[in-house]
């Protein structure tokens, strides 16, 4: 058989072209995308929470309630929930704290127990803190005993009857919201009030809060009203950089807050 | 046979050995959701507990099964969002003043009292420069926030004297 150059360079390229758009073709369609191509979003059921700190006053209500509600003993110095107080000074000085976790509400302009006049502040801000049922969550992997979880609704749980007490959790969380509860002997944290949302109720928090601070929904939902927040305003989360896909999203973060 | 299997049969032997401890010691419903050992891997009985946690926060409208009068006050005035069990529920449990035990007739679980302290009211109504002036309200849109300087106002007097803490307006003269 005799080729022409031209023949030959055409044919090749009909032969490159052939072989490359049935790799493309065969790329594996997952289900969720698969599910993507009939429900506009995912139907995925998980909970996610959303703080808009552009509306706390600090008055540490939510802390109060989430003691009660979840048998944390009130005048010990762990909580699953707290509202922090980063104040900016006209010299740039910045003083961050949480006096008791703000279960007392903040009544002073005294951060730090330091009492500072209203003309130095430059400007301040609360900001509530909680777990963030991260998607990945650093305190599950380091687990030694599988104690603690991720359920399949995103929230994350600690087995009471199963937890040595190792505190490995503890330190890897970045966002400090777990700590050694005194009575159980195990680790705690925030469970979203898994006995509350499971049943329809809102959080302990969410309902204590006047301001409507605080809000907890289903994110995929769109009757949530977390969806809604989500899918229309600017919103941010704590320490992206730690690759946690934290699940708790604010509103009116400053570059102050850590 | 030659004694070098002798090794291989202790090692299996110790594979048998670790597998039936395994079984006998790990409980049975100690499994991985969706096959995700990384993130799942749990005792699915410990899902019911927290499910089954007591719930103790029931809101104002259980506190208006009886106090059907307070309740229709909070609704009309300023302290329509704010929680019965934000003011009334004590974290000091000889401050527990509610005169039937609830505990008894319906399960309740908290303690339920009188809080008249000025820092309660303080808590939000206190002057700070960062505390936001505005809030709000899911049917009247924004209200200004009543703050006051706790050193100038009326110090060391209750709120109470003056102030209707359900109605949020001012107590009657009549009353």
């Amino acid at each position: 058989m005799n080729l022409s150059r031209r023949e030959l360079l055409k044919m090749g390229l009909v032969a490159v072209c052939g072989t490359v758009i049935p790799l493309s073709a065969l790329e594996i369609l997952t289900p969720e995308a698969a599910a993507s191509l009939i429900h506009p979003f995912s139907k995925k059921k998980r909970w996610a929470f959303v703080v808009d700190t552009t509306k706390c006053v600090g008055c540490g209500m939510c802390a109060k309630a989430c003691k009660l509600e979840n048998e944390v003993p009130f005048d010990t110095e762990v909580q699953r929930t707290w509202i922090e107080r980063y104040v900016q000074l006209k010299d740039g000085k910045v003083i961050i704290d949480s006096p008791q976790g703000a279960r007392y509400g903040y009544t002073k302009n005294d951060p730090q127990g330091k009492e500072i006049k209203d003309s130095e502040v430059a400007k301040g801000l609360f900001v509530p803190k909680l777990c963030n049922q991260c998607e990945k969550p650093s305190c599950v992997q380091v687990c030694p005993v599988g104690a603690t979880y991720k359920t399949e609704d995103g929230v994350v749980l600690v087995d009471r009857g199963w937890c040595i007490g190792c505190g490995y959790c503890i330190t890897n969380c970045p966002y400090f919201a777990r700590f050694f509860h005194p009575i159980t002997n195990t680790a705690d944290k925030c469970t979203f009030c898994y006995h509350r949302i499971t049943k329809g109720l809102n959080t302990a928090c969410v309902d204590s809060c006047a301001f409507g601070a605080r809000k907890c929904g289903l994110i995929n939902d769109p009757e949530s009203e977390v969806f809604k927040i989500l899918s229309t305003e600017r919103v941010s989360v704590l320490k992206p950089e730690y690759g946690n896909e934290p699940h708790v999203f604010y509103i009116g973060l400053d570059h102050i807050v850590r | 046979m030659s004694h070098a299997w002798r090794p291989v049969f202790v090692v299996l032997a110790a594979i048998v050995f670790f597998l039936v401890a395994r079984v006998i010691l790990v409980p049975s419903d100690f499994s991985a959701k969706n096959g995700d050992y990384k993130y799942q891997w749990h005792r699915l009985s410990s899902e019911q507990y927290w499910k089954d946690f007591p719930v103790k926060h029931k809101g104002m409208e259980f506190c208006g099964m009886c106090h059907v009068p307070i309740l229709e006050k909070l609704k009309g005035g300023g302290h329509q969002n704010v929680q019965c069990e934000n003011c009334h529920a004590m974290f000091n449990p000889e401050k527990k003043s509610h005169p039937i035990d609830l505990k008894e007739i319906s399960g309740y679980l908290l303690n339920i009292g009188t809080d008249r302290s000025r820092e309660l009211c303080k808590r939000c109504h206190a002057e700070l420069p960062y505390r936001p002036s505005t809030y709000t309200d899911p049917k009247k849109g924004t209200v200004k926030f009543k703050m006051i300087d706790p050193d100038k106002h009326n110090p060391s007097m209750e709120c109470a004297m003056c102030h209707d803490v359900h109605s949020a307006g001012f107590k009657t003269a009549a009353k």
